[in-house]
């Protein structure tokens, strides 16, 4: 085990370090139960400090957007609505942006104006589960949630299960990687062999498309670790991971 | 028959079953003060919505990583909302709002009677952040509300990093216990 890190526990709470080091700080105490409740007793103290600032109201929109948001993300299979809906200053059509979604992710062609305006599009990002989902009617996907320092990041590796199409994983919200690291995508079979999938690094954008070298089929869990390396065994620590063969996509009524 | 105040444990737990009225209590009952810690935060409405958005979303996909031991859910919750606010004013790179003396010049917009119940448990940890000597509670508010790092806060406050450090333990372990004693 690391040394402790009670000397940066403060600032953790108060997120005061810098990624690489709350990257640190967060490896460790994954591991060390001390300082897990310690960091989780300052935790509390800190989630405090908001009702020290002045009461605001937000708009009445706003639960609106969100509860609109999330049932789209949880309905998946079922065919996108053509009312138009709104991202900030530009507006789509759901048909659009599933054509734009298609153009960008599925069919693989990085266009960089199509990925500024996915990042336009960043707060209706939930949306874009659903219409994949229903461009790709058929295919599966799983969502590994981001943890420890990649909490609020997370994938969904969609298998499109179509001739021509390839796996990938559909990431939100990287946060940067520390110089000389690599994010690794891997595939584990049920015997926990341990397959290498894909290795990039985060572009800095809000969502990131990468294929995936390898069927999906044969494995029962994907994982995304952080390495030191693009080649070679496992050793880095799991940031994100989802069993893929015995919990399919979930049908949402 | 259903809990009319499920606690948020309970909420999490109905929120990582795909439950939408769970997401919907949730932020009935968070998002007003996780929009004032982005305003704060940010400074401006629509950055500061879409955060909360992006935040309840986040929560919505990944309460099933929620590990009950690294916190309360209110502090999970408010923690996505906070590291979400402070990365877009890190990349602001040319302006951080001023600590929370500015930002209690600037009126609320809570009615006179929601205001004052909130205000009875809220004023705790007002008196608590007030009560520290101003050069911690300086040190934590540019922290936590400025987004600053602590080494940027040792460069800005010209302190040795150890002050900075040493600031913000002795202050938060002394709003720790203030808050506990009250409770």
């Amino acid at each position: 085990m690391n040394e402790h890190v009670i000397d940066d526990l403060d600032a953790y709470a108060l997120g005061a370090l810098t990624e690489t080091d709350a990257e640190r700080v967060a490896a460790h105490i994954a591991e060390c139960s001390p300082c897990r409740a310690e960091a989780a007793a300052l935790a509390e103290v800190v989630s405090t400090l908001p009702d020290a600032v002045p009461s605001r109201e937000p708009s009445a929109a706003l639960r609106d957007r969100l509860l609109a948001a999330a049932r789209a993300g949880a309905v998946v299979g079922r065919r996108p609505s053509p009312v138009p809906w709104s991202l900030g200053r530009v507006r789509l059509s759901r048909v659009g942006l599933a054509a734009l979604v298609a153009a960008v992710v599925v069919l693989g062609a990085v266009d960089l104006d199509a990925y500024r305006r996915l990042d336009t599009a960043a707060s209706e990002r939930n949306d874009l589960y659903a219409t994949l989902e229903g461009l790709r009617q058929g295919g599966r996907w799983w969502y590994m949630a981001g943890k420890d320092a990649f909490a609020g990041a997370g994938g969904t590796l969609v298998d499109p299960r179509a001739d021509g199409y390839a796996p990938f994983v559909l990431f939100h919200d990287l946060p940067p990687v520390a110089s000389g690291k690599v994010l690794t995508v891997w595939l584990v079979s049920p015997d926990s062999t341990w397959a290498r999938a894909a290795s990039f690094h985060p572009n800095g954008r809000d969502l990131q498309a990468v294929p995936i070298t390898m069927e999906v089929s044969g494995f029962d869990r994907c994982a995304v670790t952080l390495e030191d390396s693009s080649w070679g065994a496992r050793s880095g620590q799991v940031v994100m991971e989802s069993r893929i063969a015995t919990a399919p996509t979930p049908a949402v009524p | 028959m259903p809990d009319p105040q499920p606690s948020d444990d309970a909420l999490l737990r109905s929120l990582a079953e795909r439950d939408l009225g769970a997401l919907a209590a949730l932020y009935d009952r968070y998002g007003r003060l996780a929009y004032s810690l982005a305003y704060r935060i940010l400074g401006e409405s629509e950055s500061a919505e879409d955060v909360v958005q992006d935040a309840f979303l986040s929560a919505w996909r990944g309460a099933t990583g929620y590990r009950r031991e690294r916190g309360n859910p209110r502090a999970w919750l408010l923690s996505i909302v906070h590291h979400r606010a402070v990365d877009i004013l890190r990349r602001k790179t040319t302006f951080r709002p001023a600590p929370l003396e500015a930002a209690e010049l600037q009126p609320g917009d809570e009615d006179t009677a929601v205001s004052a119940e909130r205000n009875v448990e809220h004023k705790t940890v007002r008196d608590a952040l007030e009560g520290l000597p101003p050069a911690q509670r300086r040190t934590i508010e540019l922290a936590y509300f400025g987004g600053y790092t602590h080494v940027e806060l040792s460069e800005l406050m010209g302190v040795p990093l150890g002050t900075v450090k040493g600031r913000m333990r002795i202050g938060l372990q002394k709003m720790r216990r203030v808050l506990e004693r009250t409770r």
